[in-house]
């Protein structure tokens, strides 16, 4: 039977690893700057950038595999093995990235519309009713009988424990009426704010307020859609906001920090 | 030249170390894509910051490449000086291929360090999330390899190394230039491309 020597015979010599190291510095160097366009170097490649740092890197990688791992002059059998793993590799990442594809780009959107609060189980006599409860049904419900007012008026709102979600359902005020709302944050991580917005508005606004950042209490600044809002609290703060009753019609008031305006928000009507 | 006692039968005529080693890293192959892949589909899906535009410095990310780089060129020379039994520039190389690999290390802890004091944590977003989780996979392996090739400086100083058992440089070689073309995606995707990444767009149809 024949059999494959040691394979050191056809390594490189110490100056063609020397020009292999150079040129792998250079293209490092060309990929920096393709992309350090800050100065304005390169500005004009554009989209094109992406498949050419691809291609760029992809080099760098066959450089490496074929002279300092010897796969050029080792058995073929070696890197059909490798070559393998690789071409399995790039088969379950595109099968990976293709499964999220599906939803056409949209999952963020499918993954906040279906959203439920996390909810910690705590005890365990609690957990048969208060978690069938909070995972199916995101909209609270537990005052059924909106505080009616007249003239100025108080609100104490609440977000519910660590929930993602108010502890009142709906508030209700005449028209004109000086309206206060001390919202109150027990969270012991989550911050939140309220904001109030004609009924339909809410998820446009708090999708607005994403870029405004923390810094603007994810609020867009300006947005005429958004009537008053409270600061973005932090966990155990509270604050407070007052303004006049709008036109009698159907408001909301909502948290927009990012995500949570899916299940926090409640009614406020105007009479 | 060669002598029959030193070599092995085998069915496939290759050293089974050998095989073993291609294989390890053809698997490993699968074990970096899987959380490359993961990255590319949480990339962009992150609901609050830092986000990668944020925080990633591609300048120095591009210097601590480019020690890994020069860390492989140090190997290749580390397995020429086994190959020619010369003892000082076997440990030599293997050292100067382990300080190559620490510094790239030190330049990993750096970055994770000011990441951290920046927000990003691995529970915070998906970008940390991800992030983390690839880049601190790929150090654990450059600190596993940086620990073989001291182990193997220390054998090289007590005349262990030699072109006699060669091979077993050339399997450490083979690893460490592996870690370093792994490096070569990663810097390409999480750094030149996806290094400039803002945050979300607005939910349509919300």
């Amino acid at each position: 039977m024949a059999h494959e020597t040691e394979d050191t015979t056809h390594h490189p010599s110490f100056n063609q690893y020397v020009l292999i190291a150079i040129i792998l510095f250079a293209i490092t160097i060309v990929e920096f700057l393709l992309i350090w366009d800050r100065a304005g170097i390169v500005d004009h490649l554009g989209p094109s950038k992406i498949p050419l740092l691809v291609l760029l890197s992809a080099i760098k990688f066959a450089i490496v595999i074929m002279f300092y791992m010897h796969l050029k002059f080792d058995n073929r059998l070696l890197g059909s093995i490798f070559v393998a793993g690789l071409a399995l590799a790039f088969l379950v990442g595109i099968a990976v990235i293709s499964t999220f594809v599906g939803f056409e780009g949209e999952q963020r959107f499918y993954a906040a519309q279906n959203a439920v609060p996390y909810v910690e189980h705590e005890a365990e006599e609690e957990s048969t009713t208060s978690s069938e409860t909070a995972t199916e049904t995101t909209e609270t419900t537990e005052t059924e009988t909106p505080p009616v007012a007249a003239g100025p008026v108080t609100f104490e709102i609440s977000a519910k424990g660590e929930e993602l979600a108010f502890d009142t359902a709906s508030i209700t005020a005449d028209s004109g009426a000086e309206v206060t709302i001390t919202f109150t944050n027990p969270a012991s991580f989550n911050q939140h704010n309220l904001v109030i917005v004609a009924a339909g508005d809410k998820d446009a606004v708090a999708s607005d307020g994403i870029p405004a950042g923390a810094d603007n209490d994810y609020v867009q600044p300006g947005d005429s859609r958004v009537i008053a809002n409270t600061k973005l609290l932090a966990a155990g703060k509270n604050g407070e906001v007052t303004f006049t009753a709008p036109a009698a019609g159907a408001y909301q008031f909502v948290c927009t920090f990012p995500g949570h305006n899916f299940t926090m928000f409640g009614d406020f009507t105007v009479k | 030249m060669a002598h029959a006692a030193e070599h092995e039968y085998t069915t496939t005529g290759l050293n089974h170390r050998k095989l073993l080693m291609w294989v390890f890293l053809g698997s490993d192959c699968l074990f970096f894509g899987a959380l490359i892949a993961t990255y590319m589909v949480y990339r962009g899906q992150s609901l609050v910051g830092p986000y990668p535009i944020d925080i990633i410095d591609v300048p120095l990310t591009t210097v601590s490449t480019f020690v890994l780089l020069m860390s492989s060129f140090a190997m290749v020379q580390a397995l020429s000086a086994t190959n020619a039994d010369n003892k000082k520039a076997i440990v030599s190389w293997l050292l100067a291929t382990a300080a190559l690999g620490v510094v790239f290390i030190g330049f990993q802890i750096f970055e994770f360090n000011s990441f951290k004091n920046e927000g990003l944590t691995l529970g915070g977003n998906l970008f940390g999330a991800s992030f983390f989780t690839l880049t601190g996979f790929h150090g654990a392996h450059v600190t596993l390899g940086i620990i073989w090739l001291v182990a193997m400086a220390i054998l090289a100083a007590k005349g262990r190394v030699g072109s006699k058992t060669a091979l077993d440089v050339e399997l450490l070689g083979l690893y460490w230039h592996f870690v370093d073309i792994v490096w070569i995606v990663i810097f390409t995707l999480l750094y030149l491309i996806g290094g400039f990444d803002v945050g979300p767009a607005p939910i349509s149809g919300g």
